[in-house]
């Protein structure tokens, strides 16, 4: 597959921040890629970057073969959909989605048929048939959303910029947009840049999942790896399914406040020493029973639970106050009771962690 | 629980439908009088006086039509309504011509919210002085001998002073221009403020340029700020006498004039024909400006 966009070395400074701190980036052709990162990770200004939005200092963005770092953005042909979805408020439904295809400054649609079969063609692709002549304050918010993602695909774009495009969505709408946003996209065909907060929402959306941390990208892969392998511990913590111990390598483990924690196969290369273990790994036993020779085994006591349906969270504090989360899913076992502040021995197989060293 | 807050809801709306609450008239009421005592009253005055009969010396309440029918067949007194409608009209086109732009860099370019209340700030330091120090300041700007015409003469522009500059129509719309521009760069700048700023980069996303995006963007969203600027305009320059008599050598007369001019001679018929007519004007002008923008919906 070849790459759509291309950035090499990619920096934006505001003042004294480096907002992005030489991003290297290649996205493939026809494909949905989400980027996740936590706020102030500089997200918003990648895709600002990449919309042209916003200058970069140096590097430079190659998009379908051309270099567009001083194209302005009207004609980069890059689409983006705003995470307040930003529609025109003095213009109906119809007229919002028709505005890209009249008004651009390339090859305006001046033929009133073609204009009108093209718009109500997106019209019904994103399901808002019949809300036409409606007043952009009147429709609910997934609707908006169909609108902000129809006024930009109408127009043909190469590749769609999605700033936290499901954010201002409710719980249930936006696992039901999920599905509907990657069918849109398959349909159209063109790269989909995706940006998130949201680790589920990056993992089940993206074909390719992007992790950016503190200005940088820090990982570049799929769902499976991103999740199973995280190159350094800031991956492993946006994730979210990761208890991380700092402390250094020893003889025979990995030195911790928690003693020596035992693992087997070679460690990561990264820049701050962790070792880490995800919580659907982890065992709960009462306090003082025996470990066998591949396990590590710590102490801790229980906090609390949380019952989310499929799964229930267990939280644990650690003697060192660090609180330690572990999760069970509910299809292998029924949920046990545990008493609080009560000791359990917590157990996990060498072979499950991750060490960074 | 449905059936209770069903019965709720039917027993507020006949709340409703009795009419306002006691409490809602007494909150009225001091303005209700206010403006019966202040405005309907003398509106109603004045329009009873002007049917009475004018003598030279005298004023009878005696109705007739004579000061209307002396009015409408009247060059002076239908060139004055002529005049206050042309300069109405010419100084209107010029403040929206000279605001909108400043109303636009204020609002939309400067995005600085600190920097936005100080330029707007010095808009109306012109305001810290006295009407007429303001209107008077223009004398010794555009006269025969004033700055512009010396200005001029230095550089070699011209060899004669332009006379035209004082005294005449053109310095009453020059100086009406300078003293109500910012009545159309406050709320034209209001309402610019308010417009997201992600919405014009969707625009430009989707393909637009500059004008394109003034044309069907910024502009038709800024129109209710355009409409109170025009009303509050209108309204000022339609009852206008103080610069007209200041910066024309009394050359132009406005109906505010002749209205001044009226009652200086006791001539309270005529002037009360001349009120009825601006009051007239002016609310048919208001009217017609409050169909262009629906400003309930908009504010």
């Amino acid at each position: 597959m070849s790459a759509v966009l291309q950035l090499s070395n990619v920096v934006k400074t505001y003042g004294d921040l480096r907002a992005l701190d030489g991003i290297e980036l290649s996205l493939p052709e026809d494909s949905y890629v989400s980027l996740l990162g936590p706020s102030g990770s500089g997200k918003t200004t990648l895709l600002r970057v990449i919309a042209g939005f916003e200058q970069p200092e140096s590097g430079a963005i190659r998009f379908s073969g051309k270099d567009v770092s001083n194209t302005p953005p009207h004609e980069r042909n890059i689409g983006f959909v705003f995470q307040n979805f930003a529609l025109f408020p003095h213009l109906s439904v119809y007229d919002n989605i028709a505005f890209g295809l009249v008004n651009r400054a390339v090859d305006p649609v001046t033929d009133m048929k073609l204009l009108d079969r093209k718009v109500r063609d997106m019209i019904s692709l994103v399901g808002l048939a019949g809300l036409e002549g409606r007043a952009t304050t009147q429709i609910s918010g997934g609707q908006k959303q169909r609108v902000a993602l129809a006024r930009t695909l109408v127009t043909e774009p190469q590749m769609v910029l999605l700033d936290e495009p499901l954010g201002a969505l409710d719980a249930n709408l936006r696992a039901r947009m999920r599905s509907e946003l990657r069918m849109i996209r398959e349909r159209c065909g063109v790269t989909f840049l995706h940006v998130t907060g949201s680790e589920t929402e990056a993992l089940a959306m993206g074909d390719t999942v992007l992790v950016l941390d503190r200005a940088r990208i820090a990982q570049q892969g799929d769902s499976d790896t991103i999740y199973n392998r995280p190159c350094s511990p800031a991956v492993a913590r946006f994730l979210n399914c990761y208890n991380l111990f700092s402390g250094k390598m020893a003889d025979g483990g990995f030195a911790t406040a928690q003693g020596l924690l035992g693992f087997q196969g070679h460690p990561q290369r990264a820049a701050d020493p962790a070792y880490a273990i995800r919580y659907d790994r982890v065992d709960i036993r009462p306090a003082g029973a025996a470990a066998t020779a591949d396990e590590v085994q710590i102490e801790g006591t229980f906090i609390a639970s949380e019952y989310t349906g499929s799964a229930v969270n267990a939280f644990f504090s650690l003697d060192d106050g660090k609180v330690f989360e572990v999760e069970a899913h509910l299809s292998h076992r029924a949920p046990e009771n545990y008493e609080p502040h009560r000791r359990y021995a917590l157990a996990w197989k060498r072979e499950d962690a991750l060490v960074f060293a | 629980m449905t059936m209770t807050a069903v019965t709720e809801e039917i027993k507020t709306e006949k709340a409703a439908a009795n009419g306002p609450s006691g409490k809602t008239l007494w909150l009225l009421a001091p303005g209700v009088l206010w403006m019966l005592l202040f405005l309907v009253l003398p509106l109603a005055m004045m329009l009873y006086v002007s049917f009475w009969t004018q003598t030279t010396f005298k004023i009878e309440p005696t109705l007739t039509l004579k000061s209307w029918i002396t009015f409408f067949t009247s060059d002076t007194y239908l060139g004055a309504l002529w005049t206050t409608v042309r300069i109405w009209l010419i100084v209107l086109a010029a403040t929206v011509v000279v605001g909108y732009p400043a109303a636009l860099f204020v609002g939309l370019f400067v995005k600085n919210k600190t920097l936005q209340t100080v330029l707007l700030v010095l808009c109306v330091i012109p305001f810290w002085t006295s009407f007429l120090i303001r209107v008077l300041a223009w004398r010794p700007m555009l006269g025969k001998e004033g700055a512009i015409n010396m200005i001029l003469m230095k550089i070699g522009i011209i060899s004669q002073p332009i006379e035209v500059l004082l005294f005449s129509e053109l310095s009453v719309i020059i100086g009406m221009t300078q003293i109500y521009c910012v009545f159309m760069v406050g709320p034209i700048a209001f309402m610019l403020g308010r417009i997201d700023p992600s919405i014009i980069e969707a625009a430009k996303d989707l393909g637009a340029g500059f004008w394109r995006i003034f044309r069907t963007i910024i502009l038709p969203l800024s129109m209710p700020g355009v409409v109170v600027g025009a009303i509050f305009v209108s309204v000022m320059v339609l009852g206008e006498f103080a610069t007209s008599a200041a910066l024309s050598g009394r050359k132009v007369n406005l109906l505010g004039n002749i209205i001044v001019t009226q009652v200086g001679s006791l001539k309270w018929a005529f002037a009360a024909v001349a009120g009825v007519v601006l009051t007239i004007l002016m609310g048919a002008v208001v009217a017609a400006l409050l169909r262009v923008v629906d400003l309930r919906k908009e504010l």
